[in-house]
């Protein structure tokens, strides 16, 4: 089995073995898995290009490691910040106009925990940006964006590569990790409008037999109308819920960034091709 | 409980004023604009009837008309009707000056709030003294077990009044809000052991009070008043002491402005 165009796995000090013990999905995706990481070990790919990509992909399946969560964190990172002033404008008509300044600065700060985890595998990583997110962002975002990245983390474990379905499985955690702080809802107008379908699309499309970025790709556009169909809901979580039916009318700040992560989510997966 | 007649007024009402003030209350619950055949199906009340109310309602300027769609909205007079609601409060008045002096002292956001049904009213609510852009929370209703001020003032109301509190809807509005009532019990029997009560991000994530009774000449509580801010400003490990005493001092200068005697004004 020939291995595409740069396919690459990060698999820094770790043995073979440990490898060999990281997946624990579905018997398919296991045995596709473990035979097309071996095959990128055997053929002793893992040049600069991939390396930098962050992801290795055999005969249509994405291995997802380290790399890929950097790449990932770092668009997240550039649209977060291109995107500070009007999270900010739409956090002024129902909150506290900080949205986009606690965004940026909690992502720069996730950007600089990337930076001492210079080994980690991508679990860690996740962990330390969630760390880094709750100890820098303020308001609710900080522990409701911080937790989600903390129990995605949590999710990946110690494994050095991941593929679509460990994605939806990390994406989910962050999910309930979110759920499980804030109470929130379906329809409460907040970040749950945005990352609730998102997830839904993903899951969707892995098992239609879609790849990671095609997942990746749906989950984006259902995070984006997720985030557009909070315009005409009451807020019943957070303070926005203080101002009654006057919070109608207006995009939640929340589910907006949140479908900005995944909108970096899809790119990063792309850019990895399928 | 009277009698009542099929759509549920009370023999001796006046049932058209009954209608009257469901349409405004069905206007005034976050629904936006309605029209009289939602109004109709909504209420269960003849289109004609509804009709004949809005028109009414209208001219006294209860509600108005939106030209474009026809729908009707409430109308000026009610924003009118609710500041004199709270201007009406003497809680309020009286906390206007300790509320901002309180404010400037700890530099965090003040806000005082009294109980109406199960859920807080906030009546008067002083910003962070800083630079940075808040939502006026005045008029926000929320669920007393979720509130560091509703706690505070549950733990001090007559032991039947806070055993039907207890019993009756506890809403979630995080993953820490207090929902179990015997959990709740024993927070508020702390509460009136303490004379203050906390809210660690029970009522919005990253947001915490630490809020005091405010007591009325018969020794009841008529409201609280309470510091509110980020958590990890205001209960860095633990409530901070220095904002407890600040609150609690406040509380007890209120409730002797609103003739509560000293026993009462120590809380407790």
């Amino acid at each position: 089995m020939p291995v595409k165009s740069g396919s690459l796995l990060n698999l820094g000090p770790y043995d073979g073995v440990r490898f060999a013990m990281t997946e624990q999905r579905s018997l398919a995706a296991r045995r596709g898995l473990t035979a097309s990481a071996r095959n990128a070990r055997v053929a002793g790919v893992g040049g600069p290009g991939l390396r930098r990509g962050g992801a290795g992909m055999s005969d249509g399946l994405v291995v997802l490691d380290a790399g890929f969560i950097r790449s990932w964190i770092r668009a997240a990172a550039e649209e977060l910040a291109a995107a500070r002033d009007h999270l900010t404008q739409l956090d002024a008509a129902i909150g506290d106009a900080d949205h986009g300044v606690n965004m940026d600065r909690g992502m720069q700060a996730a950007l600089a925990a990337l930076e001492d985890g210079a080994d980690a595998p991508p679990g860690r990583l996740l962990l330390a940006v969630g760390n880094a997110i709750v100890l820098k962002v303020g308001g609710a975002a900080g522990p409701l964006y911080g937790s989600a990245f903390r129990a995605a983390g949590t999710t990946i474990g110690e494994d050095l590569v991941f593929d679509g379905e460990g994605l939806l499985a990390a994406l989910r955690a962050g999910l309930e990790g979110i759920q499980r702080l804030g109470a929130a809802v379906e329809g409460d107008k907040t970040i749950v409008d945005a990352w609730l379908p998102a997830v839904a699309a993903f899951e969707r499309e892995l098992r239609s037999g879609g790849s990671t970025a095609e997942a990746a790709a749906r989950a984006a556009v259902a995070a984006e109308e997720g985030a557009r169909e909070t315009i005409p809901m009451q807020a019943r979580k957070g303070r926005a819920s203080y101002l009654g039916p006057r919070s109608i009318g207006h995009q939640d700040p929340g589910a907006t960034s949140t479908a900005i992560l995944f909108q970096a989510l899809a790119r990063t997966a792309r850019a990895l091709g399928t | 409980m009277g009698r009542r007649t099929a759509d549920g007024a009370e023999r001796g009402t006046i049932r058209s004023v009954e209608r009257a003030a469901r349409i405004l209350r069905e206007l005034g619950s976050g629904a936006g604009r309605l029209g009289v055949t939602e109004l109709s199906e909504r209420l269960g009340i003849a289109k004609g009837t509804i009709h004949g109310l809005l028109r009414t309602l209208e001219r006294q300027e209860l509600v108005e008309q939106d030209p474009e769609t026809g729908k009707y909205r409430l109308g000026p007079v009610m924003l009118q009707l609710g500041n004199a609601f709270l201007d009406a409060h003497e809680l309020r008045s009286r906390s206007l000056l300790w509320a901002d002096s309180l404010a400037q002292r700890v530099t965090e956001a003040v806000r005082v709030g009294i109980l109406n049904g199960p859920r807080v009213l906030i009546v008067h609510h002083v910003f962070r003294p800083d630079d940075s852009v808040q939502i006026l929370e005045v008029g926000a209703s929320i669920p007393w077990n979720a509130s560091a001020l509703g706690k505070a003032i549950v733990a001090f109301l007559e032991p039947d009044r806070r055993a039907a509190l207890l019993a009756g809807e506890l809403p979630r509005l995080t993953g820490r809000t207090v929902t179990d009532p015997k959990e709740l019990a024993r927070v508020l029997e702390r509460v009136a052991a303490d004379g203050f009560a906390v809210e660690d991000q029970e009522g919005i994530v990253g947001e915490g009070e630490i809020a005091a009774p405010i007591f009325d000449h018969r020794g009841l509580p008529v409201g609280a008043i309470g510091i509110a801010g980020p958590v990890e400003r205001l209960l860095p490990d633990g409530p901070d002491p220095h904002l407890v005493a600040a609150v609690k001092q406040v509380a007890r200068n209120l409730s002797r402005e609103m003739g509560a005697g000293r026993a009462a004004a120590r809380g407790g």
